[in-house]
């Protein structure tokens, strides 16, 4: 090689270390920026409610609740003041709920989808129309929580005023699913019968899904790329996030595994829960569907699937041209994401 | 896999650090091989890359993804027959027919780590394959070349392995991998169960009846809360009370 060759690399070298400099600065960093206190607890699930910012005149009268994945923390909707999804609704005006699944440990060994749905969603759900004067409320479900929020709102549709779902997977069968062609041989019993699952091997499978590019590629892109030290705490908080997640209670993912990933239940309309049947036509509500066109986790077609299913007579999507977490904390997802659920709220007020 | 932020002693930059030396020892590796070549012959480059990503794919997916992170015991983590080191614990009065039941439980999983490793070995060699036939006559003159070299390499790799993931035996796999080590953890515990009682210490047995129990007494107290609200309001209304007039209402 020639010595502008050599010298070339010398400063790509000196520039990977300057980075790994910055990371280790950055160790420290937070995650989570705005006010919130817990108004419910419900065994070890609570609804927590977001402060309303001062100045901001608040825009409709039901309170937005948000259901989030088990799979994952919900603190990614709130990451930071320039990356919170949950910032952007309340300067909307909106008055934000969420639910905190809490920590899942051996004693929720045998905790059911039923406890979730029914007991935990429905339990904040009707903690909230009894507060706001019986009045049905908005929920906003994100990923996984888009798919229970469905089921609820399948089987209590009076509960549910308006229904927003994000990256939300409803046909578990579509061609691009990997994840559901790998899980479709596992015996479920067996995994309910091993105990909680750890967070450690949900990641494994994830990562598992794009190996080169999730557990190298990305890194190497970081140090080669000399973010400044910004960027870099931008990078360590979303590492943190996706590194945490919390370990899943055996019964109930058994259950996930079986009834949605190997038998797609809510689309072909056989789901039952509690013992009774869960149907995606019982859900009549106005109804925005967003996700992600390269979502390699809820793959667009799983989500898009939602369309005609329902007998909602106002139903929009919406594909935001990114990933699963870029729908959180790209550029598209932070600005289009909030920015599409609260003109389609205020168009509907 | 821990998680390198919440572990106790873990050290976050380690794994910035591993993707660091993974990629600057690539580059290395392309400048002692290629040396001062222009253009450079990237067909040497072949069994050193092969060999690289083989490894690399066999330490992070040795057991499949699904048992890689660590079900309790952490059975057959990252290298293919590591499980068979961990060994059958003959425990309990029927130990004896019990420890075939576990060497035959290794022996499976041991299979089909050998037949992951297959895998992984062919979707080293078509990476490979893939990245000399798109990358011949590219220049590897600067640091920049070897970026896009790099960019193009982790294409292709990740096409690779896409391609193979998506087929119905790789899929297969996966669920017997998962299968196979789910059941040699129920097996260990069963056994170890047996030990337990021995001892007369509690078993998981016991636990799951009394937890079954206090999950029926729970649902049964809150039918009991639920309850005086429903009689009531089905009950017939009873004559109302003649009201005293208030003081605020006198004379209307």
């Amino acid at each position: 090689m020639s010595a502008a060759a050599d010298g070339g690399f010398a400063q790509l070298t000196q520039g990977v270390l300057a980075t790994l400099e910055r990371l280790r600065a950055a160790r420290e960093v937070t995650v989570g920026c705005s006010q919130r206190r817990e108004v419910l607890r419900l065994g070890k699930t609570t609804l927590q409610h977001y402060q309303p910012l001062p100045g901001v005149r608040p825009a409709g009268r039901r309170p937005l609740l948000i259901c989030f994945a088990l799979v994952n923390r919900p603190y990614v909707l709130d990451l930071q003041p320039d990356r919170s999804l949950i910032r952007r609704l309340l300067e909307g005006g909106r008055s934000v709920y969420l639910i905190d699944w809490g920590e899942t440990d051996e004693s929720d060994r045998h905790t059911t989808l039923e406890d979730y749905v029914l007991g935990s969603l429905g339990g904040c759900i009707r903690y909230l129309r009894e507060s706001s004067g019986g009045e049905a409320v908005d929920v906003l479900g994100v990923c996984q929580g888009g798919t229970f929020a469905l089921c609820y709102t399948a089987l209590h549709p009076g509960d549910v005023a308006r229904l927003v779902t994000l990256t939300a997977p409803v046909d578990f069968h579509t061609p691009e699913n990997l994840l559901s062609r790998w899980v479709r041989g596992v015996d479920t019993e067996l995994l309910k019968e091993c105990g909680n699952v750890p967070g450690d091997v949900l990641n494994a499978l994830f990562l598992a899904l794009m190996p080169v590019r999730l557990t190298q590629h990305k890194y190497v892109r970081l140090l080669t790329g000399a973010p400044d030290q910004r960027a870099v705490e931008d990078f360590v908080r979303m590492e943190r996030w996706i590194f945490d997640s919390p370990p899943q209670a055996a019964a109930a993912l058994a259950q996930f595994v079986r009834l949605f990933y190997q038998e797609n239940a809510l689309l072909r309309g056989t789901l039952s829960l509690a013992q009774r049947p869960v149907r995606l036509t019982a859900v009549n509500q106005p109804l925005l569907n967003l996700y992600a066109a390269e979502d390699h986790i809820v793959p667009p077609s799983a989500s898009a699937a939602l369309r005609g299913r329902t007998t909602s007579s106002d139903y929009s999507e919406e594909s935001f041209p990114t990933g699963h977490i870029g729908m959180y904390v790209s550029r598209a997802g932070r600005e289009g994401v909030p920015r599409r659920i609260l003109e389609w709220l205020r168009a509907r007020e | 896999m821990n998680n390198p932020f919440f572990s106790p002693g873990a050290r976050p930059e380690e794994l910035y650090t591993r993707a660091a030396s993974g990629f600057l020892e690539m580059l290395q590796r392309m400048g002692a091989t290629l040396g001062a070549q222009a253009p450079p012959d990237l067909s040497k480059l072949g069994a050193p890359l092969t060999e690289q990503f083989e490894q690399w794919l066999r330490f992070t997916q040795g057991s499949g993804p699904w048992m890689a992170g660590g079900f309790p015991g952490n059975f057959g983590a990252h290298a293919p027959g590591a499980a068979a080191g961990f060994g059958p614990v003959p425990l309990g009065p029927a130990a004896a027919g019990e420890g075939q039941r576990l060497w035959e439980l290794l022996s499976r999983l041991t299979t089909l780590q050998g037949q992951l490793a297959a895998h992984l070995a062919q979707i080293a060699r078509s990476a490979t394959a893939d990245f000399l036939a798109r990358a011949a006559g590219r220049p590897l003159a600067s640091a920049e070349d070897a970026l896009r070299l790099y960019e193009l390499w982790v294409e292709c790799a990740e096409g690779a392995y896409a391609a193979a993931a998506r087929r119905e035996d790789y899929a297969q796999l996966q669920g017997e991998l998962a299968n196979a080590s789910a059941a040699l953890l129920v097996e260990q515990r069963r056994q170890a169960e047996s030990l337990v009682r021995a001892f007369g210490l509690p078993t998981r047995a016991e636990v799951d009846a009394l937890y079954a129990q206090l999950r029926e007494l729970r649902s049964q107290l809150e039918a009991l809360r639920a309850a005086p609200a429903a009689p009531r309001a089905r009950s017939a209304p009873r004559p109302r009370k003649k009201a005293r007039p208030s003081p605020g209402r006198r004379g209307r």
